[in-house]
């Protein structure tokens, strides 16, 4: 069964890349948001069993969708993909429950090795 | 390639624009990641504006960067692969004292203190923001000597009006805070009129 | 350009051009030990490459503040990242001495300078280099632009003749004065005087005797004066002084002091015939001064009673415009 995957991100660019990178043969669908609040109506929807989140979103930025998963109990394995590489960024969100942090620009290597150790790559 | 000396028009399409945006996201984020470390603070990172400015604006765009405050400012030239800008870095003299406590300044902050405080700031930021950009459109960018603009200026006396040779060219300006002290700093990038018209085929590769 | 494309011929005049490009290029390892030293800092230090090779940089140049150097050079070794430095911030790293008698001004080489990090095959930064950049003819042309805009507002503040301030700065720093004394619990004063019977002194003996004597009394008051009081010749043989935090008291023992070293003036130049004198009038700032004008005139009114009081004295401002003591 395809997993259901929701790239997050306010620059559609950036979604474009994060999808090139995600690993070929992974059985997904791929689902995006331009916004925090979006993703998080998404996620709620079940289109988010693994999110690529963005931190610097207009709206709602990604430290408060983390905090909405969290609040609201909701299935998500988040996996932040983010410019913002200070030390500090990484853990911020890792605090807020993130799974991993994936820095831009974002690398198809670094992707499926991510995925793997979390054993959320199977069948590929 | 084709370098036509004549006036191109310069444009940017939306899809340019957030392409630009992202590019430079990830760069400020690198060049914030080594100003983190080397103050022990965290840079708020702010969504970078991208824009096609006038060189009537250019003024406007750098006094609408910080009002009436005094300002030091540093400016430094990068060229690669026949794209050339200039980087310029407005520090608010007021972010000086703090600057000096976090990187454990020992000398007098007189002007000299101040620029070499300024100097160190800029290397950081500009280098690390230019080689971050240059990084993901494989451009390898070679940076010129920095030069001080002024101290102590006026943001408006900056600059000289009138003697620009471009009408229109694509500005990036980036604002960085850093969390619970007083430092601010604008950082513009300006690329000359006919490179952007090069850096939007790089860019229109990248989308595709 | 890829280094697999460069033939050993190649290497060969890639190595003259190290050698003869007008640039300063020096490698440096992890510990800061020599490793490149080329042409052009072999000719303006007059050392070898041989002789510098695995040197320490710190110890065989000493003018190189180790701290300073390293804070712009360990960025590079750590974070490959480019530095600078320019001579605005140091004026040289290599303390080379300027070896152009003709066009050359300055003494030493001003210098800037750039720090790259050097990628070993494995990608990590071991060695940096220093490029050293001549660029002393920016420097000297930039100091004179800027002596030149320096002594055109000190010509804007001076009076020619005996290089005191002139009247203009003096009336603009006497007005901050008064505004500032509006705010101020201390006092300020003013001491206003001239020289008696100047006209008679010009008349008797011309006017270049004239003008040694203001130029002499310029050059002893400039000893007298502390820190922060500011005097100018304020027109023809008349002086003044603004005294900060000072009140007429101490404004009295500073006018006292004028008036002895006036009537002392020993200047081979002067007439020995005629003594020399001069009257003062000490005017203390007052909340009741509406203008800064007004406080000046209090000065004048002073003066003026010094002088009918028969000169060679000073007086001190009273509302009532009785002549103060002597």
């Amino acid at each position: 069964m395809a997993t259901n995957v929701l790239i997050c991100d306010d620059s559609s660019f950036a979604r474009k890349q994060m999808a090139r990178a995600l690993p070929s043969g992974w059985q997904v669908d791929v689902h995006f948001a331009g916004d925090g609040l979006e993703g998080l109506d998404a996620i709620r929807a079940g289109k988010g069993e693994v999110v690529f989140l963005d931190l610097t979103m207009p709206n709602l930025d990604g430290y408060g969708v983390l905090e909405a998963i969290r609040r609201e109990d909701l299935p998500a394995m988040v996996i932040v993909v983010s410019g913002d590489i200070q030390p500090d960024a990484q853990d911020r969100v890792k605090k807020l429950g993130a799974m991993a942090f994936i820095k831009k620009p974002v690398d198809a290597e670094k992707a499926r090795s991510v995925l793997a150790e979390y054993g959320i790559l199977t069948g590929a | 390639m084709t370098a036509s000396a004549q006036a191109v028009s310069v444009s940017l399409n939306e899809e340019q624009r957030d392409c630009y945006q992202e590019l430079t996201n990830v760069a400020m984020g690198q060049a914030a990641d080594r100003l983190a470390r080397l103050l022990d603070v965290y840079v708020v990172l702010p969504i970078p504006k991208v824009n096609l400015i006038e060189a009537s604006d250019l003024r406007m765009a750098i006094q609408d960067a910080e009002t009436d405050k005094a300002m030091s400012a540093v400016c430094q030239g990068f060229i690669g692969s026949g794209i050339a800008g200039e980087a310029l870095l407005l520090f608010n003299d007021t972010s000086f004292n703090d600057l000096a406590s976090l990187m454990n300044y020992s000398g007098e902050l007189d002007r000299y203190g101040e620029l070499e405080l300024l100097m160190d700031v800029s290397s950081l930021l500009i280098g690390a923001c230019i080689q971050g950009i240059g990084e993901q459109l494989e451009i390898h960018f070679n940076q010129g000597h920095p030069v001080v603009l002024g101290q102590h200026c006026k943001p408006g006396d900056l600059l000289k009006a009138g003697n620009h040779q471009w009408t229109q060219t694509l500005a990036i300006e980036i604002h960085y805070t850093i969390e619970h002290v007083n430092i601010d700093c604008d950082l513009l990038l300006l690329f000359t009129e006919d490179s952007v018209v090069r850096l939007n085929n790089k860019i229109n590769y990248l989308l595709d | 350009m890829t280094d697999a494309n460069i033939e050993l011929g190649d290497i060969h005049w890639l190595m003259d051009i190290l050698q003869n490009i007008d640039v300063g290029l020096v490698v440096l390892d992890r510990d800061y030990n020599i490793q490149l030293w080329n042409g052009f800092m072999e000719s303006h230090s007059g050392l070898s490459p041989q002789k510098t090779r695995g040197e320490n940089l710190f110890e065989l140049f000493s003018e190189i503040p180790r701290d300073w150097f390293m804070k712009k050079a360990e960025p590079v070794f750590q974070l490959k990242t480019r530095t600078f430095t320019i001579w605005e911030q140091r004026p040289y790293l290599f303390r080379f001495k300027n070896y152009r008698p003709i066009t050359g001004r300055a003494s030493v080489m001003y210098q800037n300078t750039s720090i790259i990090p050097l990628e070993s095959i494995d990608r990590s930064v071991n060695h940096i280099c220093v490029i050293i950049y001549d660029v002393t003819d920016t420097a000297v042309s930039q100091a004179d632009a800027e002596s030149a805009r320096e002594s055109l507002s000190e010509r804007n503040r001076t009076d020619l003749l005996t290089g005191l301030n002139n009247r203009n700065f003096w009336l603009s720093e006497m007005e901050r004065e008064f505004n500032r004394c509006q705010r101020s619990v201390l006092p300020s004063s003013l001491v206003l005087f001239d020289i008696d019977g100047f006209r008679r002194i010009n008349l008797n003996h011309g006017h270049q005797t004239g003008d040694q004597l203001l130029r002499s009394i310029a050059a002893s008051l400039q000893q007298m004066l502390r820190q922060t009081d500011i005097i100018c010749r304020y027109s023809g043989e008349m002086f003044a002084a603004l005294l900060v935090d000072t009140d007429e008291e101490e404004a009295a023992v500073f006018a006292e002091r004028i008036r002895v070293m006036v009537s002392n003036l020993q200047d081979s130049h002067l007439p020995t015939d005629s003594p020399v004198s001069v009257s003062l009038g000490i005017a203390r700032f007052q909340n009741d001064f509406p203008l800064a004008q007004d406080w000046l005139q209090a000065a004048d009114k002073a003066l003026y009673h010094a002088k009918q009081s028969g000169g060679n004295q000073y007086s001190i401002y009273q509302p009532e415009h009785t002549p103060g003591q002597d």
